[in-house]
């Protein structure tokens, strides 16, 4: 029973894993916290359910369709919105909080417009990337989509970390992350840089849509699943990617426990609590940098 | 080679420049002087293209290069070396120095400029591996150098180089200035240490107040009364 919950708290926690990495890839490289990146989730998901039952997409090139308009549509939020509001190129600082607001605004947007949608009202499901009977091992039951959320997962933080280190743009990436003035001295496009960033980011949301819609229920308040994100990404003190995939489990698994030793209703808050504890007793998260102080 | 025309440059209702005008020539060490908030860092950002210009022009090599934006002008082979310590501290010297390549298509020429890079500062090969963010502020200086000409320029721009640093190290650091413009490379030097630069330096110019109040061969400044009391603390 135990070792059921936790198994299948690291297959959520894989997910809210991805969410935390696509928040602290745009928090690294814009200094924005995303808060709509719950509604990136939520609008791949319907979006991945409209290519399958509307245009007839099979699955794999429903995948690859979401993820690059996600991709094109956070690449296409930072240059029109973003960019606007950061208006002269390296001032970032002074435009911090419009920033933020903008992605709360496009949040309750993208909420909106979902709304608007008939088919939005009844709870939807997409199906998940394996289907089929368990798998049972020894006396734990595994669930075929659960396996395939943990793959794909894994995939994806190794492309990542692959990505990041090893490659020339990933490095420029990370470059304009650390320093932009210095990367701009350099001839690295900071600008597009930063849209490629968010582009990334957004395709990261996509992939987490995908996963969790089948998992959970499909509405348009299904966005809400960011504090999860959010809770992993502060266990990783916002800027560490390692720390992001292990806040992400930790996170996953401590809800399933606290759900069968405390209650199922204490589950919901689970994420706040993780939160408070974190930020009360290590404000720069277990993995951390301590935070940059802003030049004002 | 490089020729700043008539520039103007405000940080919104801040003015910073007025009316500067500036010239480098071919295989020159010219030297921007004056005191803090004189606008030294915005001139090299107007050229640069991180500042923006209302008015008046900046030619390079005979080619318009005004509000060129920062890519350009890196690929046009004006590269600055930032003033403090801007490098990329949680990456390697070697990502640090590889990645002042990033416009060079030609990755084999990269590796061999990265062991030009090597030969000019043994101390950088020798850390290659560790994080740039680990160096001393001494390193740092030398790293960001390092970088800088792994971008081939055929100008270089220097903010003060010597902020920060010991004698010793100050004296290294105009080494390798000398160093690189003995290989041919026109240098455009900021600096607060007047004296030391005006001694590479063949011609100089003096900011105050985002004007240039002086200019003249660095042999003239530096028996210039005014500027004598005002830079050299004569
Ligand atoms: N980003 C900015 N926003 C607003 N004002 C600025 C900005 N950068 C510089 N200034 C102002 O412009 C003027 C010139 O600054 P600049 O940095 O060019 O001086 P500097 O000669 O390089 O000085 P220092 O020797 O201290 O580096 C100063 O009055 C400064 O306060
Ligand atoms: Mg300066």
């Amino acid at each position: 029973m135990i070792l059921q919950a936790t198994l299948s708290g690291i297959v959520m926690g894989c997910v809210y894993a991805l969410i935390a990495l696509s928040l602290v890839i745009i928090y690294k490289s814009t200094d924005v916290v995303n808060f709509a990146a719950g509604e990136f989730v939520m609008i791949a998901g319907y979006l991945g359910l409209l290519l399958l039952d509307h245009f007839g997409l099979n699955y794999p090139l429903m995948v690859v369709l979401t993820v690059t308009l996600m991709f094109a549509f956070g690449a296409l939020f930072e240059r029109t919105a973003l960019n606007k509001i950061v208006g002269f190129k390296y001032a970032a600082e002074a435009a911090l909080v419009p920033m933020v607001v903008a992605t709360i605004g496009l949040s309750f947007m993208l909420k909106g417009a979902v709304r608007v949608i008939p088919s939005t009202e009844e709870v939807l499901r997409l199906p998940p990337l394996f289907s089929g009977p368990p798998v049972f091992f020894a006396n734990i039951v595994l669930q075929r989509q659960d396996i395939g959320i943990v793959i794909v997962a894994v995939l994806v933080m190794i492309a990542l970390t692959l990505g990041f280190n090893f490659t020339a743009i990933g490095k420029a990436l990370r470059a304009t992350s650390q320093n932009p003035r210095a990367a701009a001295l350099i001839g690295i496009p900071v600008k597009r840089m930063r849209m490629m960033a968010w582009g990334l980011a957004s395709g990261l949301a996509g992939i987490s849509g995908i996963l969790l819609s089948p998992k959970l229920l499909m509405t348009p308040d299904m966005g809400n699943v960011v504090m999860l994100g959010i809770a992993a990404s502060i266990v990783g003190g916002f800027t560490s990617l390692v720390g992001c995939v292990i806040g992400g489990i930790v996170l996953g698994v401590v809800q399933n426990l606290i759900g069968i030793f405390v209650s199922p209703q204490a589950i919901a808050v689970t994420p706040f609590f993780i939160i408070m504890l974190v930020l009360v007793m290590r404000p720069n998260g277990l993995f951390g940098e301590a935070m940059r102080l802003k030049k004002v | 080679m490089l020729r700043l025309a008539k520039i103007h440059a405000s940080y919104g209702s801040v003015r910073a420049l007025d009316d500067v005008s500036l010239e480098v020539g071919e295989g020159q060490i010219v030297c921007l002087l004056g005191a803090n908030g004189a606008g030294k860092t915005t001139t090299l950002n107007c050229i640069s293209g991180l500042v923006s210009i209302p008015s008046g022009s900046i030619t390079f090599d005979g080619e318009d290069i005004t509000n060129a934006g920062a890519e350009t002008v890196v690929a046009k082979g004006i590269v600055q070396v930032p003033e403090g310590r801007e490098i990329f501290p949680t990456m390697s010297v070697e990502d640090n120095l590889i990645l002042g390549a990033w416009l060079q298509k030609d990755r084999r020429a990269a590796r061999q400029r990265l062991e030009h890079v090597y030969d000019m500062f043994p101390r950088l090969k020798e850390r290659a591996r560790q994080s740039a963010g680990t160096l001393s502020g001494g390193e740092q200086q030398m790293l960001m150098i390092g970088r800088a000409l792994m971008a081939r320029p055929k100008l270089m721009m220097l903010d003060e180089p010597s902020l920060g640093l010991s004698p010793l190290l100050v004296q290294q650091v105009f080494e390798i200035i000398k160093t690189i413009h003995a290989e041919g490379m026109p240098i455009l030097l900021v600096e607060q240490n007047a004296r030391l630069a005006l001694n590479v330096s063949s011609y100089g110019y003096v900011l105050e107040n985002g004007e240039i109040a002086f200019h003249g061969p660095a042999e003239t400044l530096k028996q210039d009364q005014k500027i004598n009391e005002a830079y050299l603390g004569v």
